[in-house]
């Protein structure tokens, strides 16, 4: 029997392994452009080995891939992984099999965050040919306008995970109920001080908010990659660094504290770096729900009694970037919000866990 | 009966009081423990069992009074230090998520190991031999929920072996066993060879395993000594509210409790 589940874990592995070589070249090939996985590869090997000889593939092919798509599919990885890890630790510190950065409103304190920095930018302190250069990736990406986002996400993310845990109050016995409708009525402020903030705003600041409630990675270019890679990836280390004490958090907070962890600062630092994550993540694609609650699910489904962190993230992104892949090409000359995609599959899978939750 | 004076003391507690929600639960409580020695705390449901244990690995502060852990103050301890210090096994573990019974046991290495360390190949052995110990080899990859009580209790053993504590702390440990478990797990952890508290409801159990006693009752310390001390005719009646008999034991001379019912007709229908 352990030999069989090894096995099934070391095929886990493997075709998870030739996902993550495969989608890349795959997932570039999918949009209104038609270009092959092949021309995507030579126009790849060209760009990486520097061959000017074999011209291939034209101009406007590597313009797409590498301007367009290639920093698309990386963003959508990252958001992916970023959410999944989010979810993954969330669920493990509240001991909440339904904690997800959406659920727990996380997101929507994060959005409201980005659309206060975002319409006092258009309103007040620059001008809109300022916001178009930043919207479209022309300003440096730590320049303190590309930071100011962020930043303003997270603190709205971080004001709603005090919310929610005042709320809830964390002292008592997990109670996921409890927890999670603190989560939904957080989410609810926030979207109601969003609505405000937006009814008070422009018409144009309006119509760029709406790219954050519905979750999009048409707006994608390498200058806005950079800081959600750095984010999750560092995010990503610390969770691998605290890996025993999170697993030890989910036998209960007297176990853990007799296993040396000091319980509430480990808890508190978690869920500020899962704000940090999705703030960095709400302001460069907007509100993307569900990712968070369904990848740790699935995983735990697939590989029971383990918990590995990073093939959590890998699967996410890879489900990111195939789910955005559907949202580029479902309709015909128009894409679909990504956020849209991951909401219809999510909601279902949410009242599939709720179904089969003991 | 022991020598207690060979022994380096393991614990010391003076006046320890704990007030919670304007309620003393616990009433300045005064005893000595030497090391390698193993003390059952007795009482009755409320006595202030729990809480003095809880008091002991420093889950709750007391509200005043003093606990020496090894000779320093266990404040002075961190978080980690305390935990290769002490190890606790509770009555279960709650479950949130699936864990086999080797990682259960795995997370005894928590307090050991710094945010770089990995698992080495020495670990592994100490897993395992901490399984092989408590007689789980066969289950190592079942998943925890899976086991038995009497098994989830030894599992829960194995992670305190793992922690390497001089001193092991156990919440009703025999509590939902049936009497062979019961026997086998205070045998096993006598069998470790270090300072061992246990709180236990069976009076002629923690007679039969513990060398010292401590009776609790409405968070005051009414006896502490060898089991033949605390365990009087007297003090039982008088804490337990039950007559009974006391004679010693047969085999290992401590003594053994019977007791006296009031109503026949009670004893048929099953009380």
């Amino acid at each position: 029997m352990i030999v069989a589940k090894q096995h099934k874990y070391s095929m886990f592995v493997a075709i998870l392994a030739l996902l993550t070589v495969v989608s890349p070249f795959l997932a570039a090939s999918f949009g209104a452009a038609n270009i092959s996985a092949s021309d995507i590869y030579h126009a790849m090997a060209e760009k990486l080995l520097i061959s000017s000889a074999s011209d291939h593939t034209s101009n406007i092919t590597q313009r797409i891939v590498f301007e367009l798509r290639l920093p698309r599919i990386v963003l959508a990885f990252v958001a992916g992984a970023g959410l999944a890890l989010a979810g993954s630790v969330l669920q493990t510190v509240t001991r909440n099999p339904l904690a997800d950065p959406y659920l727990f409103g996380i997101s929507s304190g994060a959005s409201f965050g980005a659309v206060m920095v975002f319409t006092i930018l258009v309103e007040g302190m620059f001008s809109p040919s300022d916001v178009i250069a930043l919207s479209n990736g022309q300003v440096s990406w730590w320049s303190w306008q590309n930071l100011l986002l962020p930043i303003g996400a997270f603190v709205g993310a971080s004001l709603s995970v005090l919310l929610v845990l005042c709320l809830s109050g964390l002292g008592r016995a997990a109670q996921i109920e409890r927890m999670l409708l603190s989560g939904v009525a957080t989410s609810f402020l926030f979207g109601a001080l969003t609505s405000l903030v937006l009814y008070f705003s422009s018409p144009q600041a309006t119509a760029s908010v709406l790219f954050w409630s519905l979750g999009s990675f048409a707006k994608a270019n390498w200058a806005g990659v950079i800081l959600p890679t750095i984010v999750v990836s560092l995010s990503l280390m610390i969770i691998l660094l605290f890996k025993r004490q999170i697993s030890a958090l989910q036998a209960g907070d007297e176990t853990a504290h007799t296993l040396g962890v000091s319980v509430a600062k480990l808890r508190m630092s978690m869920l500020l770096l899962c704000s940090l994550i999705t703030a960095v993540l709400v302001a460069t694609c907007g509100g993307i729900g569900f990712v968070g609650l369904m990848i740790p699910h699935c995983i735990r489904l697939l590989l029971p009694g383990r918990q590995p962190i990073i093939i959590t993230a890998i699967v996410g992104g890879l489900f990111m970037v195939w789910i955005d892949v559907i949202a580029r090409c479902i309709l015909s000359h128009q894409e679909l919000p990504v956020g849209i995609i991951t909401a219809a599959i999510g909601s279902v899978f949410f009242l599939f866990i709720l179904r089969h939750r003991r | 009966m022991t020598d207690t004076t060979t022994q380096p003391l393991a614990l010391s507690v003076s006046q320890l009081s704990w007030t919670h929600d304007d309620c003393a639960i616990l009433k300045n409580i005064q005893f000595d423990l030497p090391a390698k020695q193993m003390l059952g705390v007795i009482g009755p449901n409320g006595a202030g069992k729990s809480s003095l244990l809880r008091c002991l690995y420093r889950f709750i502060l007391p509200s005043s009074g003093h606990i020496s852990l090894f000779g320093q103050n266990i404040a002075q301890y961190s978080a980690r230090q305390l935990a290769t210090k002490i190890a606790v096994v509770q009555q279960d573990t709650p479950q949130f998520f699936e864990m086999n019974t080797r990682q259960l046991v795995a997370m005894g290495l928590t307090p050991h190991k710094g945010l770089l360390d990995s698992t080495t190949s020495k670990d592994n052995q100490l897993i395992d031999d901490a399984i092989l110990q408590v007689g789980l080899a066969t289950k190592a990859e079942l998943q925890y929920s899976q086991l038995s009580g009497g098994e989830k209790q030894r599992a829960l053993i194995a992670r305190a072996i793992v922690q390497q504590p001089q001193l092991l702390i156990l919440d009703e440990p025999t509590n939902h066993l049936d009497i062979h478990y019961q026997i086998q797990i205070l045998q096993l952890v006598k069998s470790l060879g270090i300072t061992v508290i246990a709180s236990i409801h069976d009076l002629n159990l923690a007679s039969a395993m513990c060398d010292n006693l401590v009776l609790l009752n409405q968070g005051e310390l009414i006896a502490n000594g060898s089991p033949s001390e605390v365990l009087t005719e007297d003090q039982i009646s008088t804490v337990f509210k039950v007559c009974c008999e006391i004679e010693p034991h047969r085999q290992h001379g401590n003594p053994l409790i019977s007791y006296f019912y009031h109503d026949a007709n009670q004893i048929i229908v099953g009380h």
